[in-house]
């Protein structure tokens, strides 16, 4: 497919904002899903290897039931995060995007289905794993694998956006057309190296999670120090996989001596360095978050290369500039997102650091927040009715 | 050579694509709509239960809550995003219109969903863990924003039926688009049935304590009975101020003979329903989990598939914002977005020449390739509605032309594509007017698929 016909599927009411603006968005929002997605299988994965281990070790008996929570948690939360690279990817990448969901159909449908069971299934395992019934692991070992095989398929729909030279021969293989929608093609290189990264984000959360209960005083520093320690092992023994499978796939796309990439390895080496020196789990959360947001730039700039190499204009994209939208989405996103997500995590963090009940209405910081959150959201309601009602009024009478 | 920016066509065989939406939506419209009306639902528990002092409340929304984890945050939050996917499969363009105009506003409902998400774990987990006051602010906060992802997609949902004016066609304006005059009527129509949804889940979970807490178990049944019935009253009201601001084309479908029962239909729903929230007011102790659950079926199955279908039908011809064809051509000009109407060019040059997927050895007809073309052709331009084949079964187009096209064979389809659907006279069909050698591959094709 030539680039004419790639710029001409571009949509016709053009990008609302700049589409540099889309593809920054999409790098920090696609690192953020994957850190969850990451860190979702690694637990869940971990979880199974410790559901076999709790009957007779007193820690994993401890650790397990906090790894599928973890697991659980993270599970919703990468299906949130993953809403807005979705969105922002079918706005500036929309030809790749849509052909990859067409070629692939019958797979979309199936993703969307086998999620849901996979998911369901996740908390069958979680509920039968509290009350230590036998056979608990053969569901989550299904559950597990019904999960990777949802990361394949959008692996899979990634690969297949990136691939412009091979749209036609997919959709009619010698001129005979196949509307089927069971197109499904991998570059195993990529996905080995996305998925070892499960098993370093893991074992950086085993640090996070020893040193957050370090203050409580219901879990023996013998207990923490043994999961702190596996978690030290996975990281470092997880990153190593990870560097070694990273540098085949940059040589693979011929980008090892990018500037990107090469920030890549030298954060990865920092990650790597500080896991090992194992002293404030909390900095090397801080620099695995650079990690993912260099990865996720790694994995734009290989589809930026390969889309403008074949002519796609992504900056040229016509713009019709929307401000009322934006400004309500930026409005909302600075004060409501990030007072209501600091009025939930505050008090998370508060009733996780202390026993029994946490009486929030005497902390200051907790009042104020629940306060403010509850105003805004008040306001917002009202803004919300009264730009209806102008639009209505402007454009009916 | 002038293209138009197609994708490929993905089909199921003897279904068509629509469906795949049509179901996701279906599953997510419940799942959603119980988390919304639940959200609501449990900031009027929360503040009972804090200004009476009742304990006991928290406790059911703790079950209640552990239920909606898995039946609304499972399913709703994976199929909200499953719709996206399943209708970008089946009407790519139509999708990208829609996330072209409104990215923002989505971008801005995610902010909400987050949120939400978050908060539903917090609300959750922490009715035993925090201060009461500080939990009823956070029950407050999520009601607030579980109604405020209602808020904003369903300005781009009723943009879907029509912008309601001519505003945005000359504007290009997302907030034109977004308050269309059914947007409200339809918001408002969505909370009564949501409010009407927790009710029900509310009976099943009220249902099943009876053994722990008899009384208290009759008291929610009843309240979740009212609830219900409050909800569905106002359902009915905003559906009929809804029904008086649809567009022409919308009317004209809801006037077919073939859906002159759906009317009658709704009544009959409304009345049954009705009896079934009495029976949970006045006869609380009738009403057991099974029956509760088997209730939520359905309601499910009875009331949301069919008005569910019958929105997609009466936005026939169109699939956004009545300038994008069911089949993904551009209907209309949008001078406020610079777009063109893409009809007149498939009428001078046919899909043979336009379609940048035709294979390059079907863009000639020919005698040994004609029903080959004429099968691609009746994908492109009739599959997002129609199943094809023999025995297709959603809305079959072999059965559709055998009952009402008498001689059935290929010169009268012929007749029928170039006079009727190729002049767009009828209201609920796009325009496909094509040039003649390209209805003539399709009417041939199309004459082998009828019995």
């Amino acid at each position: 497919m030539d680039a004419t016909l790639i710029n001409l599927m571009k949509d016709p009411a053009g990008v609302p904002f700049f589409p540099v603006v889309f593809q920054g968005l999409y790098i920090l929002t696609w690192a953020l899903h994957a850190a969850f997605v990451l860190l979702a299988l690694g637990a869940f994965g971990l979880s199974l290897y410790g559901s076999t281990k709790q009957k007779t070790d007193s820690n994993w008996k401890i650790f397990n039931p906090h790894l599928i929570m973890t697991g659980k948690f993270s599970v919703s939360m990468l299906i949130l995060l993953g809403i807005a690279p979705l969105l922002f990817t079918q706005v500036i990448y929309d030809s790749g995007w849509y052909v990859a969901n067409t070629l692939s159909g019958a797979w979309v449908f199936i993703f969307i289905y086998s999620l849901i069971t996979g998911y369901m299934m996740f908390y069958w395992y979680a509920a039968a794993n509290k009350k230590g019934k036998s056979g608990n692991t053969i569901i989550g070992l299904i559950s597990f694998a019904i999960l990777v095989f949802c990361g394949i398929l959008m692996h899979n729909f990634a690969v297949e956006s990136i691939s412009p030279t091979k749209w036609m021969e997919w959709y009619a293989p010698n001129g005979v057309i196949n509307n089927s929608g069971f197109n499904f093609h991998i570059d195993i290189i990529r996905l080995a190296f996305m998925v070892s990264l499960t098993i370093p984000v893991v074992g950086i959360f085993m640090q996070n999670y020893s040193d957050f209960l370090s203050t409580r005083k219901d879990f023996s520093s013998e207990y923490l120090t043994f999961v702190k320690n596996l978690g030290t092992k996975l990281a470092v023994v997880g990153l190593l996989i990870s560097a070694v499978l990273f540098v085949v796939w940059m040589l693979k796309e011929g980008l090892l001596l990018n500037p990107v990439v090469l920030a890549t390895i030298v954060s990865v080496v920092v990650l790597l360095l500080l896991a090992m020196r194992n002293k404030n789990s909390y900095v090397t959360t801080g620099i695995l978050v650079v990690v993912a947001l260099f990865i996720s730039g790694v994995r734009e700039l290989v589809r930026y290369n390969i889309m403008s190499g074949l002519g796609y204009d992504l900056y040229g994209y016509h713009m019709n500039l929307e401000i009322e939208t934006i400004t309500m989405f930026l409005l909302t996103f600075v004060i409501l997102g990030f007072t209501g997500i600091a009025f939930i995590l505050t008090m998370a963090w508060k009733v996780g650091k202390r026993e029994g009940v946490f009486d929030a209405s005497k902390d200051v910081a907790v009042t104020k927040l629940a306060n403010a959150t509850l105003a805004i959201f008040i306001l917002w309601t009202a803004v919300y009715f009264a730009w209806g009602i102008v639009a209505l009024f402007k454009n009916t009478l | 050579m002038e293209m138009l920016g197609l994708y490929p066509v993905f089909y199921v065989p003897n279904f068509g694509s629509a469906w795949l939406m049509g179901l996701t939506g279906t599953i997510h419209i419940l799942a959603s709509h119980t988390s919304v009306g639940a959200g609501m639902l449990f900031a009027f528990l929360a503040h009972k239960a804090y200004k009476e002092d009742r304990p006991e409340l928290y406790d059911y929304m703790k079950r209640y809550g552990m239920f909606l984890l898995i039946f609304s945050y499972v399913i709703g939050s994976i199929t909200g995003p499953g719709i996206w996917y399943t209708a970008t499969a089946a009407s790519p363009r139509g999708i990208s219109a829609l996330i072209h105009n409104f990215v923002w506003v989505w971008a801005t409902e995610w902010v909400f969903f987050i949120y939400e998400v978050i908060g539903v774990f917090a609300l959750v987990y922490f009715i035993d863990k925090i201060d009461r006051k500080t939990h009823l602010k956070l029950t407050y906060t999520f009601a607030i924003a579980s109604v405020g992802t209602l808020a904003l997609i369903i300005g781009i949902i009723s943009f879907m039926m029509w912008p309601g004016n001519d505003a945005f066609y000359n504007t290009g304006s997302a907030s034109d688009a977004f308050f269309g005059m059914n947007t409200f009527p339809h918001m408002f129509l969505r909370i009564g049935f949501m409010i009407m949804m927790s009710g029900i889940i509310g009976m099943i979970i009220s249902s099943a304590m009876k053994k722990d807490n008899a009384a208290l178990s009759k008291e929610l049944t009843q309240k979740m009975g009212i609830v219900s019935l409050l909800g569905g009253f106002v359902t009915m009201f905003f559906f009929m101020w809804y029904i008086m601001t649809l567009p022409a084309n919308a009317s004209a479908i809801l006037a077919l003979p073939s859906n002159s029962g759906i009317i009658l239909q709704r009544i009959i729903l409304a009345i049954l329903f009705s009896v079934y929230f009495l029976v949970a007011i006045f006869k609380p102790q009738w009403i057991s989990r099974t029956l509760a659950i088997v209730m939520l079926f359905v309601i499910g199955i009875s009331g949301v598939w069919p008005g569910e279908k019958l929105r997609e039908s009466m936005r026939k011809p169109y699939v956004a914002g009545q300038y994008i064809y069911s089949n993904n051509i551009i209907a209309r000009d949008v001078p406020g977005k610079g777009i063109k109407s893409e009809v007149p060019i498939l009428a001078a040059k046919g899909f043979l020449k336009v379609d940048p997927w035709v294979p390059e050895r079907l863009r000639t007809i020919t005698p040994e390739n004609k029903l080959e073309v004429g099968e691609m052709l009746t994908k492109r331009a009739c599959s997002n509605c129609h199943s094809l084949e023999t025995n297709g079964k959603y809305r079959p187009m072999a059965t559709l032309i055998a009952t009402k096209l008498p001689g059935k064979d290929a010169a009268t389809i012929n007749n029928y594509m170039k006079n009727v659907i190729g002049t767009g006279a009828v209201s609920y069909m796009p325009k496909i007017a094509l040039p003649d050698e390209e209805y003539d591959a399709m009417a041939a094709w199309m004459a082998t698929q009828v019995k």
